[in-house]
């Protein structure tokens, strides 16, 4: 009995407690519903504000490239004011808000030519998460090809080497190749060519750089090209070339094509000079017509030959600061503006600067304006996708940059000029180039 | 000998075996080990950049190259300036094969350890060679002889298109046990690869040091005559040292190859071989320690200079060509310092550094 009281006592106590725990969480319960919908009215408005942000960044970000090139030693000339264009292009980006509040760090390192201390400069640029990466060198663009892929970075060469894009997906030329070049120069030397076969001389650079072309045009000639390559000299650092071209006269050559930088053309130019062979106009029987491809001439070649340059025809994609125009006037107020020197600012080596880090920043404001995170696929993809009416027009160059897929050579339009009182005058119109299959 | 194993302040041996023990004291052995276990495990928790780690590879492999050029030129006082040359047919042993077979063939990227060593063992052979001229040359002339290699080998490499004239000839990703070895593993895999291979060669060369063929080379070098008449062959041991030379320079190239996924002639070429050299004289010739400083010293230094040549380029005109100039500059200078100052190189400063640790707290 006693046993059941207590157990019927504990019972009511527990059904009690219970009423009133029950009564207690249906207070809480409702207080639970409405913080329930007070927060589902918090999340959506952060999930609003979060769609904004990523529509809208409002954080400043910075964006960096990285360029490697030889500020130092072999090629120096060509790799200094190349360098300071970029240097200069970035500030002046960001001086103008171009990116808007974003921001470009442009890091700039010197490789002296040497392809171990560009892939050291890359590990560099890759441990501080680069989105775009700017190349010198053709040996290192092609050692490192595999780099590029694995880090599926979109990287801009100043080596014309066709080459290059054999090795990498992800690399990209600002204009035609050394081999579409040479084949340009080769055509037009044929074409206007008055009399038998023209016998032809090439003078190139000790390097893969300068041997780019050589194949090309000997299968070229094979194929059919009606002109005689007799000799292909690679340069050392000689002071003068008399020996040399007084064996290319003894041969009957006539024309020289040139595939280097200009220090050695020049020097080779004065030689010539010296015995006087070098051809009054073009092909004149007896004398030497020199030719030379994009890095063997220009306003750099004025300033190191002098005289000697007379009659000298170059092929570039560039446009040059001889040339009234909107780019020549641009680059000059962009030099002037950081305080450049005249002969940096007018060469066209700081043309071929400003030409590549503006498609870097140009792939940059085009995936911003996409709304697309700025990410090296991002920017790869941009690059991909400017051709056709999405063509860039940087105009420091006589034709848009495009590429695509299967066209990763950035200028398609070629230009010839020819040295005329000191000064390299175009020669005809521009044109497109399409090497023969 | 000391009756305390750990703290011998002098020296107190009674037979030459005692002399020639790799470690004199407990001590060192211990500091060396401890040294070891620091080399391995650093990496696992310093946080080190791609950058970084490539320099220490890079650093890593020149001590390997060095310690043959030590042997060939401070054990067995043979000079040699083309040393690159022996650590390029190393890398372009490795490089053939990949032109041949492939880059990513089996044999390259899972027999890899094979590789190297078939790389040491195309060296050494290279290098006997090579020494033959030894037998009959000495001084000035042996270098000259050893400087139209180089010679040669520039230009087969820079030539032939089998070599692809020079341009790099690229090598696949190797395998490990967990698989390939991927980008952001490949400086650490590489770090550890030649880690090992630097100590095993580094005790060997200690070794050989202590063994008659080790003495035969310095002897040989203190004086020909005298050894040929203790009965010893100066020129088999020179064509002996030169071939271990090239040995050492082979397994160097062929972790260069490794390394840098890849061979390219203008990593072998002449300025690279005065640099060796100016290692080994830097390091100290003639010691087993000052294969390890001398490199270090250089590499360093040399990214020091490039530092400063990049602050004056940015400081000064193009027209004044000061940085491209400060680099040999600072690359003579020092070699010259050197030989003037401290010709037995930083070795020497260990040494001292070591003597006067084993006497302290006493001066004398």
């Amino acid at each position: 009995m006693n046993m059941s009281k207590k157990l019927l006592s504990v019972t009511v106590v527990i059904c009690l407690a219970l009423f009133v725990f029950a009564c207690g969480e249906g207070e809480k319960i409702a207080e639970l519903e409405k913080k329930i919908e007070q927060l589902s009215a918090e999340k959506a408005d952060l999930e609003k504000t979060a769609a904004e942000a990523v529509d809208k960044p409002t954080a400043a970000q910075t964006y960096k490239i990285g360029f490697s090139g030889a500020l130092t030693g072999t090629t120096s000339d060509v790799g200094v004011p190349y360098s300071k264009a970029i240097e200069d292009y970035c500030r002046y980006v960001n001086d103008e808000k171009m990116l808007g509040d974003d921001k470009l760090e442009c890091m700039i390192r010197d490789d002296g030519y040497e392809t171990e201390k560009t892939k050291r400069n890359f590990e560099d640029y890759m441990d501080e998460g680069i989105v775009f990466y700017l190349n010198y060198s053709t040996g290192s663009s092609m050692a490192m090809g595999k780099d590029f892929d694995e880090e599926k970075i979109p990287t801009i060469t100043a080596s014309y080497h066709a080459g290059n894009l054999d090795v990498s997906n992800y690399a990209f030329l600002p204009i035609v190749s050394y081999t579409s070049q040479a084949l340009a120069l080769a055509d037009y030397l044929v074409a206007n060519h008055k009399g038998d076969t023209p016998k032809v001389a090439m003078f190139i650079h000790p390097s893969a750089f300068g041997r780019a072309p050589v194949e090309d045009l000997k299968k070229a000639i094979a194929g059919g090209l009606k002109m005689d390559l007799v000799e292909v000299v690679e340069h050392g650092k000689d002071l003068d070339n008399t020996a040399m071209l007084q064996r290319w006269m003894n041969k009957k050559v006539q024309y020289v094509i040139c595939q280097t930088v200009q220090p050695p053309v020049a020097t080779m130019l004065k030689s010539a000079q010296g015995l006087g062979v070098i051809a009054g106009s073009y092909g004149e029987e007896g004398k030497l017509t020199f030719l030379g491809l994009h890095y063997a001439g220009g306003p750099d070649l004025v300033a190191l030959a002098g005289s000697a340059v007379e009659g000298f025809f170059w092929t570039t994609s560039y446009r040059l600061m001889t040339e009234k125009g909107p780019g020549g006037d641009a680059q000059l107020a962009l030099a002037k503006r950081y305080g450049r020197d005249d002969a940096t600012a007018n060469s066209q080596n700081y043309t071929n600067g400003v030409q590549v880090i503006q498609i870097a920043v140009e792939t940059i404001i085009r995936a911003k304006a996409k709304g697309k995170k700025i990410t090296r696929q991002a920017l790869y993809e941009e690059m991909l996708a400017m051709n056709g009416y999405n063509a860039y027009n940087s105009l420091t160059t006589v034709g848009p940059v495009s590429y695509s897929k299967t066209d990763r050579q950035g200028v398609d339009m070629l230009q010839l000029y020819r040295a005329q009182g000191d000064v390299f005058r175009p020669v005809g119109a521009p044109f497109a180039f399409t090497p023969a299959k | 000998m000391s009756q305390n194993r750990w703290l011998a302040t002098g020296n107190f041996f009674t037979s030459y075996k005692q002399e020639q023990r790799i470690f004199l004291t407990h001590l060192d052995r211990l500091v060396f080990i401890c040294f070891l276990v620091v080399l391995f495990v650093w990496p696992l928790f310093l946080e080190v950049g791609n950058k970084y780690m490539l320099v220490i590879d890079n650093i890593l492999i020149a001590i390997v190259a060095i310690l043959g050029l030590n042997l060939l030129t401070g054990f067995a006082g043979l000079i040699s300036i083309g040393h690159a040359a022996f650590v390029g047919v190393g890398a372009y042993t490795v490089a053939s094969f990949a032109r041949v077979l492939g880059d990513s063939h089996v044999l390259i990227t899972h027999a890899w350890p094979l590789m190297i060593l078939m790389a040491g063992g195309v060296g050494a052979v290279v290098g006997a060679i090579v020494g033959l001229p030894a037998m009959r040359l000495k001084h000035l002339y042996l270098v000259i002889a050893t400087l139209s290699f180089q010679m040669i080998f520039q230009w087969t490499i820079n030539f032939m298109s089998f070599f692809n004239q020079g341009q790099t000839i690229s090598i696949g990703r190797v395998f490990w046990f967990t698989g390939k070895v991927v980008r952001n593993q490949h400086y650490f895999f590489w770090y550890y690869v030649i880690l090992v291979i630097l100590i095993i060669l580094g005790l060997a060369v200690r070794n050989l040091l202590r063994t008659r063929y080790g003495r035969c080379l310095v002897a040989v070098r203190d004086n020909d005559r005298a050894a040929d008449a203790m009965g010893m062959h100066p020129g088999l041991t020179k064509v002996y040292a030169f071939a271990m030379s090239g040995f050492f320079a082979g397994v160097a190239g062929a972790l260069h190859a490794y390394l840098f996924r890849g061979a390219g002639f203008e990593s072998f070429t002449l300025h690279q071989s005065i640099s060796y050299l100016a290692m080994a004289i830097v390091g100290g010739l003639g010691t087993l320690v000052g294969s390890f400083f001398g490199p270090m010293a250089i590499i360093m230094l040399d990214l020091q200079v490039e530092n400063l040549s990049e602050f004056f380029k940015h400081q000064f005109s193009a027209a004044l060509d000061l940085a491209t100039a400060l680099r040999p500059l600072t690359f003579g200078l020092v070699i010259v310092l050197f030989l003037m100052f401290e010709p037995r190189g930083i070795a020497n400063w260990w040494r001292i550094l070591r003597t006067y640790l084993k006497l302290w707290p006493f001066r004398y």
